[in-house]
C-alpha cells in the first residue's frame, strides 16, 4: 500500500505540535506584547495608569469569555445532538432554537435579557403573589427579581453562541460516514453508546478548529456586554476616557489589549488543531 | 416466489425451525419499491447467497434482517425473536454479526480496540477477557501481529478480516455479509473468502450478498436470485448454474459467468 508508506513519513501528531513553537504568527503576538510594554514604560501616564485602571475590566472580559465558553460547549452539544436526533419533536425544538437565535442580533438578545426578561419574571411573580396563594413565596422572590450583570452576560452569550456552536457540532457529527453508526449499531450498541464511543470521538477532531475560532469570536463579541453596564474592558475604557478625555490613547490601548488576547488564543487553537489532526 | 413456496432446498431436515424467517417483506425508498414481497427462510448452519443485478434489493433485504433498514411491511423473525418491537432490535443485533462492503472499521481505534469495544460495553466483558477473545480471533483470521495497528495502516483485505473478527467477537449465531469483497483488489479477495469458507465449514449460519461464484460453488447451500426487489429463483448452486428455470436468471448468469 503506497498510502501506508506516506503515512509513516508524515510527522507524528506530537511532533507536529512541537513545531508550533516556531509558528511565525507568534511573532505578531510578540510584537504586540512588546509594543504594549514599551508604551507602558515610555509613557506610564497615560498607558500604565490606563492598564491599572482597566485591570478589573480585563479580568471581567476574560472570566465572562471563559465561563460562557464552557457553557456554550455544553449547550451547543445538546443543540447539535438535538439537530440530528431521530425524534422529530427533539429535532424540531433544536431547529427552532437555532433558527430563531441566529436570526436576532446578539446585542438585541443582551438588551432583551437585561431589560425585558426581568419585566416578564416580575410580572409572573406578581401574578403568583396575588392569585396563587400556595406559591406566594416563589411569587414574592420573582416579583423582586433583578438580573446579576455577570450572570446575564453569561446567559446571553451562551444562548446566542450555543446556536452557532450547535451547528458546528451538527456538521461534525454529520461528516462522519453513515457506515460508522451502522457498524456500531450492528454490534449491538445503543444509539447513545455509538454516539459516545464512535461518532463524537471522530467528530471532535473535525470540529476543534471551528470551535476554537468561536472562542476568538466570543472574546471579541463579549465587548457587547459593556452596553448593559457590565464593567468589562470596553466599559472601563469608556470610563477612563470620560475622566481623561484622551480617546486616541485610550482606544489604541484597548484595541492592543484585545489583539494581544485574540492572537494568543488563535495560536493556542492552531496548536490544539495540529496536535489532534491525524493521518487517516 | 412467496411465502408458501419458501421451502428449504438442499437436504435440510424437515420440520426444523428456520433461524431466520422473512415473510412478505416490503421496503420503499420514496417511489422506489426496493424490496417487493420477499419471503425467505434460513436454517441453522446454512449458507445462503443472494445474487442479482445492482439495485435489485439484495443489500436492502440483508439490512432488514438486523433492522439497519426498517421494513415498511412484512415480518422478520430471527431465532424466534420478532423484530417488531424496538426493544427486540438490540437483542437480535447481539446475535447477528454484519460485515460491510466498506469494512466500516472505527478509524480512531486500534485493531484490538475495534474488536474489544462492543464486547466490553455491550456484553460487559472485562478488558482481559475481551482482549483474549480478540487475540484468538485475530489469529483465526490470520493477522495476529496487527493488534496494535490502526485501520488506516492495513490493506483492504486485512481491514475486512478485522471487520469479520470484530463481528465474531460478539459470538453471533448468524453472520450477514454485504458484498464483503466488492471493494477489494483482486489479490486480496481470496484471503477474505478463505476466512468465510472456514466459517462456513464450522457450521456458521451465513447470509451473503456476493457475486463471488467460487465461494458460491464451494460453500453455498442455497442461492437466491433477486431482481427488481423480488426473488426470481431460489435453488441450489448446481441447479442454478446448470439448469436455471427463469429467463431473467439465464440472462443475468450469462453476464456474470464468462
Amino acid at each position: 500500500m503506497p498510502d501506508l508508506e506516506r503515512a509513516e513519513q508524515l510527522p507524528k501528531p506530537a511532533e507536529a505540535g512541537r513545531l508550533v513553537g516556531f509558528d511565525r504568527w507568534w511573532l505578531l503576538f510578540a510584537a504586540v506584547a512588546i509594543l504594549v510594554v514599551v508604551m507602558s514604560l515610555a509613557a506610564p501616564d497615560p498607558y500604565w495608569r490606563m492598564i491599572l485602571f482597566m485591570r478589573e475590566g480585563i479580568r471581567v472580559t476574560v472570566s465572562i469569555t471563559v465561563v460562557s465558553y464552557v457553557c456554550i460547549l455544553l449547550v451547543g452539544l445538546l443543540a447539535g445532538l438535538g439537530r440530528v436526533a431521530r425524534s422529530p419533536i427533539i429535532r424540531g425544538i433544536a431547529s427552532i432554537y437555532v433558527e430563531v437565535i441566529r436570526g436576532i442580533p446578539l446585542l438585541v438578545q443582551l438588551l432583551f435579557i437585561y431589560y425585558a426578561l426581568p419585566v416578564i419574571i416580575q410580572g409572573i411573580g406578581r401574578y403568583l403573589l396575588e392569585n396563587v396563594p400556595p406559591l406566594s413565596g416563589i411569587g414574592q422572590a420573582m416579583a423582586a427579581a433583578t438580573i446579576n450583570e455577570f450572570v446575564g452576560a453569561v446567559i446571553g452569550l451562551t444562548i446566542c453562541y450555543g446556536a452557532y456552536v450547535g451547528e458546528i457540532y451538527r456538521a461534525g457529527i454529520q461528516s462522519i460516514p453513515r457506515g460508522q453508526m451502522e457498524a456500531a449499531r450492528s454490534l449491538g450498541m445503543s444509539h447513545l453508546q455509538a454516539m459516545r464511543h464512535i461518532i463524537l470521538p471522530q467528530a471532535i477532531r473535525v470540529i476543534l478548529p471551528p470551535l476554537g475560532n468561536e472562542f476568538v469570536a466570543l472574546l471579541k463579541d463579549s465587548s457587547l456586554v459593556s452596553v448593559v453596564a457590565v464593567p468589562d474592558m470596553v466599559r472601563r475604557g469608556r470610563e477612563f476616557m470620560s475622566k481623561t478625555f484622551i480617546p486616541l490613547e485610550t482606544w489604541t490601548m484597548v484595541a492592543l489589549l484585545y489583539l494581544l488576547m485574540t492572537v494568543f488564543s488563535a495560536r493556542i487553537v492552531a496548536y490544539i488543531e495540529r496536535k489532534t489532526s491525524y493521518v487517516r | 416466489m412467496c411465502a408458501e413456496t419458501a421451502s428449504p432446498v438442499g437436504g435440510v431436515a424437515a420440520g426444523a425451525e428456520p433461524i431466520i424467517q422473512i415473510r412478505d417483506l416490503h421496503k420503499w425508498f420514496g417511489q422506489v419499491h426496493a424490496v417487493n414481497g420477499v419471503s425467505l427462510d434460513v436454517y441453522r448452519g446454512e449458507v445462503v447467497v443472494i445474487i442479482g443485478p445492482s439495485g435489485s434489493g439484495k443489500s436492502t433485504l440483508l439490512r432488514c434482517i438486523n433492522h439497519l433498514e426498517t421494513p415498511d411491511l412484512g415480518t422478520v423473525v430471527v431465532d424466534g425473536i420478532p423484530l417488531t418491537e424496538a426493544k427486540n432490535i438490540n437483542a437480535v443485533r447481539a446475535e447477528v454479526g454484519m460485515v460491510f462492503q466498506l469494512f466500516n472499521l472505527f478509524p480512531h481505534l486500534t485493531v484490538l480496540e475495534n474488536i474489544t469495544l462492543a464486547q466490553r460495553i455491550v456484553k460487559k466483558r472485562s478488558r482481559k477477557e475481551a482482549e483474549e477473545i480478540a487475540h484468538d480471533l485475530l489469529a483465526k483470521v490470520g493477522i495476529p501481529e496487527k493488534a496494535s495497528s490502526y485501520p488506516n495502516q492495513l490493506s483492504g483485505g486485512q481491514q475486512q478480516r478485522v471487520a469479520i473478527a470484530r463481528a465474531l467477537a460478539m459470538q453471533p449465531k448468524i453472520m450477514l455479509f454485504d458484498e464483503p469483497t466488492s471493494a477489494l483488489d483482486p489479490e486480496m479477495i481470496k484471503e477474505v473468502l478463505d476466512v468465510m469458507l472456514d466459517l462456513a465449514k464450522e457450521g456458521m449460519t451465513m447470509v451473503v450478498v456476493s457475486h463471488e461464484m467460487g465461494f458460491v460453488r464451494a460453500a453455498a447451500k442455497r442461492i437466491v436470485f433477486m431482481d427488481a426487489g423480488s426473488v426470481v429463483e431460489e435453488t441450489t448452486p448446481d441447479d442454478l448454474f446448470n439448469n436455471p428455470q427463469q429467463e431473467r436468471t439465464r440472462q443475468f448468469l450469462s453476464k456474470i459467468l464468462k
